[in-house]
């Protein structure tokens, strides 16, 4: 049988750093994330066996300094051309082995986009925060605060509603700003974070989008409190839970850029998450090609193995097929995002709208043939230690996150067809 | 009205006792689990296990087609079928792995003592097990699965897990890594579809699950169905009586299987209620795009909640249909023919499938709420899909069904 490695790679866009890195990852992924991943679920809320894995990823390794400048301890790939399409490979092999895991290490990088990718580099803020990432060898978490109790997805709809129902509130007091505020399901919350992110307004119910405002907080900032992490279906390794925020005080310049520029990047935030979820919907397939081929050349039917019953081989090759398009759907999305010379700004609404369409049209199509490949591993298919059961539950939740399907509909469309009232 | 009724099913096929069953049932169901789950989550010793004490012994599911002479309700016509759907779309609305093993029950009733294929000697047998007790019986059946070594007897393509060989008055039975369809650590009675050896025509023999020589693996974790605490299995030379042979060849197999799907069936409509009840809830209160826009009046998931009633309007016929085509063997033929076993097929996948789809929408429409346990939601995701997997591979029941309306010989 062919290996996870005969599927295409748009070889146009490699870099040499790719193999190497993607070859460190998957180590990484089958010394100290396969072997353990059947417990994950019941190692929800206290990561005894999670937390291991993600230090030496994130803190051994050094994962978490990918983003920062050299000359501050970092890798300094916010200043590459293809960023992104090493992030596609590094959360592509994460997601093969444990996809919470992987979003968990992904929020890790995604706020500090904000700060650290050019051409819109905070120095001021890199070199605030770039010691508490590069000076350890254990796991620093952030987190992206978006979603609010009363809107959900609303805070993600920024061209629809420009920000005008965020509640969280950042108010200017002499040089600092004072947030209040809820925020929930955000990954790497319940406890973990350690930097956050906050999406703020700074004139509550404006729809200026010069009033939203994306505010850095450290975690261990007094009145800052994380809730328990929520107990879900699947993703284990990624906490979420509420963020209360009490007459939080940070210096003016925590913020991320300033007025019209932090709404604008928001753009990026949103397109990057969603090419990161193309990736990581190819890493979860990748894995469940592994085992589904596994369980169909060992079990027999009709005297033959399984996969050389005809129906059965069809089903395999949707899956396979599927694979194919969702690698290059993801990679294209990366390219786009490293070359906006040639493809517009990566905060541009042609670029996220284009990124939510590859997003969830791959996300659906994993998820039909994630539905599929349990089906035919009959009872098996739902057995915790054939794997697949995981990756389906976790799947599911690729696609609700980032204001879920509908949201990206509604912003394809209204790219596309130029709607103005969705 | 209340909600439930919005979904049409044909009531007056129902008798006022199937009624007065459904809505007993109902607020049991309400009272005794959907009330704690909040705080119990699944946790089988705390709610499931006493949940279906309840539902088996008091409520009276596992006396429901004995004779009253062996101590049962003797409800064992063909019209029980929609106490079936009645009883067990209510069991499912509030936990799917509940209304699973009932179905096992209530199956295996039906294979045995309705009226028309009454089977006296193993009714008297096995009877007291399921009337006499104060605990639940639990049920379990052991179905071809796919082997894993070339050579095994075939049904249907798939392997048969357990070998009988007679001897006399006895069946000695064997067979390892034999995966149940329902609670192998717990089961009390396994109903198991062996091959015997030196003949081409299988059995169904009931194997009590205290007999010498069955032994059960530890119970595995699964993605759904916390009731069915499932384990594999290893029969060694495990002997039971002649009489312990239920029947031989297809037909009754037939039979059991289609009872056993319309209480699947049942238990998906259930499950789709809940789903409604649920979306319901947030379709009411949400208030998306800021501008006091109601979830559901916004035009896009609006629609989608359209499709999901839709769906679950469907399920909820179906599984009444079903019921129909068992009621009426005179108009549709016996459910131990091809025929009839192959519509209960067919409904039973339909309803399967699109119980996953329904509640997949409605995960959408949730987003992570949808996905996290305190909303209730994915706990019928996690079942629905894991009673799907248990039915087999619904891109091999396709030949079934091409089998019967085509009439293809190979596959």
């Amino acid at each position: 049988m062919r290996t996870i490695d005969d599927f295409s790679l748009p070889l146009e866009y490699t870099t040499p750093l790719l193999e190497p890195l993607g070859n460190i990852v998957r180590d990484w992924a089958e010394r100290e994330v396969i072997p353990f991943r059947r417990e994950y679920d019941e190692d929800w809320k206290d990561h005894r066996l999670i937390l291991p894995a993600m230090d030496k990823l994130l803190g051994v390794y050094g994962l978490q300094r990918f983003l920062w400048p050299e000359d501050l301890g970092g890798w300094g790939m916010g200043k590459s051309n293809y960023f992104y399409v090493a992030v596609y490979r590094l959360v592509e092999e994460m997601a093969r082995a444990d996809s919470g895991m992987c979003v968990a290490i992904g929020v890790v990088l995604w706020p500090i986009v904000y700060i650290t990718v050019e051409p819109h580099v905070n120095r001021r803020l890199c070199e605030e925060f770039a010691p508490m990432f590069c000076q350890t060898d254990r796991a620093v978490f952030s987190c992206m605060a978006m979603t609010e109790p009363q809107g959900g997805s609303d805070i993600e709809n920024v061209e629809l509603l420009k920000g005008s129902t965020i509640q969280t509130t950042a108010v200017k007091d002499g040089d600092e700003w004072v947030i209040n505020g809820h925020k929930l399901w955000p990954t790497n919350t319940g406890g973990v974070a350690d930097l956050m992110a906050v999406i703020c307004t700074t004139n509550p119910g404006s729809d200026d989008p010069g009033d939203i405002a994306v505010i850095f907080v450290p975690a261990d900032r007094p009145g800052v409190t994380q809730g328990e992490a929520y107990e879900k279906a699947g993703m284990a390794a990624d906490k979420n839970g509420d963020i209360w925020f009490e007459n939080v005080r940070v210096p003016l310049w925590y913020r991320a850029h300033g007025p019209g520029d932090d709404a604008k990047y928001y753009g990026e935030i949103v397109a990057s998450g969603n090419m990161g979820t193309i990736a990581m919907a190819a890493g979860v397939m990748l894995n469940i090609y592994e085992k589904l081929g596994e369980y169909t050349s060992s079990r027999i039917y009709r005297g033959k193995p399984l996969k050389e019953n005809d129906a059965v081989a069809g089903a395999l090759s949707d899956l396979a097929a599927t694979i194919e398009a969702v690698r290059m759907i993801g990679y294209q999305a990366a390219r786009m995002l490293d070359r906006p010379e040639l493809y517009g700004d990566r905060w541009s609404p042609e670029v996220v709208a284009k990124i939510r369409a590859h997003r969830y049209f791959a996300v659906d199509r994993c998820l039909e043939v994630a539905d599929t490949a349990m089906n035919l591993m009959e009872a098996c298919g739902a057995d915790r230690e054939l794997d697949v059961e995981k990756h389906w539950r976790d799947l599911k939740m690729l696609q609700l996150w980032l204001g879920g399907k509908q949201l990206c509909q509604m912003e394809v469309a209204r790219w596309f067809y130029a709607c103005e009232t969705l | 009205m209340n909600d439930l009724e919005l979904f049409p099913y044909p009531k007056h096929r129902l008798q006022a006792t199937d009624l007065d069953l459904a809505a007993s049932l109902k607020g049991l169901v309400e009272k005794q689990i959907m009330d704690k789950r909040l705080e119990l989550k699944e946790d089988y010793e705390q709610l499931l296990k006493p949940s279906l004490g309840k539902l088996m012994v008091e409520i009276g599911l596992q006396r429901m087609f004995w004779p009253e002479k062996l101590g049962g309700e003797e409800h064992n016509e063909p019209g029980a079928a929609y106490t079936v759907v009645a009883a067990l779309e209510q069991v499912g609305r509030a936990d799917i792995g509940l209304a699973f093993q009932a179905a096992h029950s209530l199956a295996l009733q039906a294979a045995l003592a309705l009226e028309a294929n009454y089977m006296e000697q193993q009714c008297a047998a096995i009877s007291p097990l399921f009337c006499e007790g104060t605990q639940p019986l639990i049920v379990s059946f052991i179905l071809p699965a796919f082997a894993e070594e070339e050579g095994v007897p075939e049904w249907r393509g798939k392997g048969l897990q357990v070998k009988a060989r007679r001897s006399g008055d006895t069946w000695e039975l064997n067979g390892a890594k034999v995966r149940p369809t329902c609670s192998g650590a717990d089961a009390d009675l396994f109903g198991v579809w062996c091959a015997v050896e030196g003949e081409n025509e299988p059995a169904f023999i009931l194997v009590p699950g205290d007999v010498p020589g069955l032994t059960r693996g530890e119970e595995f974790l699964k993605t759904g169905l916390a009731a069915s605490r499932n384990a594999d299995l290893g029969f060694a030379s495990v002997k039971v009586p002649a009489s312990a042979c239920a029947w031989r060849g297809d037909e009754g197999l037939y039979r059991l299987l289609s009872w056993y799907y319309l209480g699947l069936a049942a238990a998906a409509s259930g499950a789709l209620l809940a789903t409604y009840e649920i979306i319901k809830e947030w379709g009411d209160n949400r208030v998306i795009k800021g501008r006091g826009q109601i979830f559901k009046e916004n035009p896009l998931t609006g629609a989608l909640m359209g499709e999901i009633a839709k769906d679950i309007a469907v399920v909820r016929l179906l599984a009444y249909n079903l019921a129909e085509i068992l009621a009426e063997p005179g108009a549709y033929g016996d459910a131990g023919s091809l025929a009839v076993f192959t519509s209960a097929l067919i409904i039973v996948h339909q309803a399967y499938v699109a119980a996953e789809n329904t509640i997949h929408h409605t995960m959408e429409l949730m987003a992570s709420a949808g996905y996290a346990k305190e909303w209730q939601l994915e706990r019928y995701w996690r079942d629905v899909k894991t009673v799907q997997c248990y039915l087999g591979a619904y891109e091999l029941a396709k030949h079934d069904f091409a089998r019967w309306f085509y009439g293809t010989k190979t596959l």
